[in-house]
């Protein structure tokens, strides 16, 4: 495959993916407002405009493209996956670190990766995040369009999210929970300068990516690890600030309420935590929505987390001054007009009580 | 790794009333992506020939000689393979129930 096919293959699907995203979205919503007008109006009016949505043909396509937009990107014949395998030696050369490279992972071969890890493929992606060396660089290029309408500027969610936290504040040390290739821990990193970040993850392809990352732009106070999130290595009351960005939503109940567990433990008292994840849902359209995307793009994770009460949860296992707010992902974004398909971003944080 | 790992088929998902109509959509989504494919490839050709005069144009009318012939058969092997892969259903992914 010759990288122009693949190229004008990609753009043709991220082209339908926002076609899909902008004028599909806004004529189902709309059909959805025209059923519910018609009914009478009772409690359950939201839940049968739903059911008459589920049969009506627009919304069958609606589904359907959801889920194979995103199944061709990866293995359609000019997809993510053989466009990558036919790379495999360039690829793994590129990420291979060199003599005496200070920016190298620190990987745990015989981790025990959780089964909810290794048993279902997220995001459609063939092989999860674990058994392909290739499957960081691969996940790294499907990324781009996790939220297609963010186009060039993916990362300034990022970048947002690293601005938010530090409002003022200043952080010695940073944990990024569930780093990835390191998206999430780069703008924290750049943010920070004089903070020591630690990013962790379970997949050792994205590590390597994301040590890449850092050795290209220089940073050296970052410092990336495989670790489970739910059970780290580091001691008690050593980090300021915890944050993970799209971690909590493709863990199960348990795991998330470890992680929280593992959060209070290494924060110092009075750190905060932060993490940018899907949760705050305003109404049962975008419920149905969002719960529709759990189920075609292999997140069921993303469905338990929504339905979770975070606040009460937060507040048995001690944490303060809770908080779960909409965050805009993108400058431009707007949240009352909701003219377009986006996840619901939520920002959960809380403190640690200071001693 | 955990020795409890559990890999189960998964169900095809399917989202109209005639699961034919589910993968009749994948056969016409990945035509759809090889015609623009070719589109795009033709914008290209098309472009760099406005720029050069080695290419008679004339000439791509003409019967392929055996060299093209061979990588046109090539071609049409894998995308007929392409095109009707999507009729059988197959799961690439592991997924919840």
């Amino acid at each position: 495959m010759e990288t122009q096919e693949f190229e004008a293959a990609q753009d043709f699907l991220l082209a339908a993916k926002n076609y899909w995203t902008t004028t599909m979205y806004r004529t189902i919503k709309a059909t959805y407002a025209e059923l519910e007008s018609g009914l009478q109006k009772s409690p359950d009016r939201p839940a049968k405009a739903i059911k008459a949505l589920q049969k009506n043909t627009t919304y069958r396509y609606f589904a359907w493209l959801e889920r194979h937009l995103q199944k061709m990107k990866y293995t359609g014949r000019y997809g993510l996956i053989p466009f990558h395998s036919e790379r495999r030696g360039e690829l793994l050369k590129s990420i291979k670190a060199k003599a005496n490279d200070k920016y190298v992972p620190e990987l745990q071969p015989d981790l025990p990766l959780p089964n909810y890890y290794k048993n279902i493929d997220t995001h459609q992606h063939p092989g999860g995040l674990w058994t392909d060396e290739l499957a960081g660089i691969v996940y790294e290029y499907g990324a781009r369009s996790t939220t297609p309408l963010l186009g060039d500027s993916h990362n300034d969610l990022h970048a947002r999210l690293a601005d938010l936290v530090a409002d003022g504040t200043t952080y010695e040390r940073i944990l990024d929970m569930g780093c990835g290739f390191g998206k999430s821990t780069m703008p924290f990193v750049q943010r920070f300068p004089k903070a020591k970040v630690e990013g962790i993850d379970l997949s050792a392809p994205c590590l390597k990516l994301g040590s890449k990352t850092a050795r290209k732009a220089r940073k050296k106070n970052v410092h990336f690890q495989q670790m489970n999130v739910e059970n780290t290595n580091y001691d008690d009351e050593s980090f300021d600030l915890v944050t993970s960005t799209m971690l909590l939503h493709e863990i199960p109940p348990k795991a998330i309420k470890n992680v929280f567990d593992e959060t209070f433990r290494v924060l110092k008292p009075g750190g905060r935590m932060v993490h940018l994840d899907f949760h705050v849902i305003p109404d049962e359209f975008h419920r149905f929505l969002h719960y529709g995307h759990s189920a075609r793009n292999n997140e069921p994770y993303m469905r338990t987390l929504a339905e979770l009460d975070l606040k009460q949860i937060l507040s048995k296992k001690g944490f303060k001054n809770i908080e779960l707010k909409q965050f805009a992902e993108s400058e431009n974004t707007d949240l009352k007009a909701d003219d377009a398909w986006r996840f619901p971003w939520t920002t959960i944080s809380a403190t640690k009580p200071a001693n | 790794m955990s020795s409890n790992t559990k890999k189960r088929p998964r169900k095809e998902q399917q989202f109209f009333d005639d699961p034919a109509i589910d993968r009749l959509m994948g056969t016409v989504m990945a035509l759809a992506t090889e015609v623009f494919v070719l589109r795009s490839r033709l914008i290209a050709l098309e472009s760099q020939l406005a720029k050069s005069d080695l290419v008679d144009i004339t000439h791509l009318s003409k019967s392929p000689d055996a060299v093209q012939s061979s990588v046109t058969k090539a071609e049409a092997k894998a995308y007929s393979e392409a095109l009707l892969k999507p009729l059988l259903g197959l799961q690439d992914t592991l997924g919840a129930d």
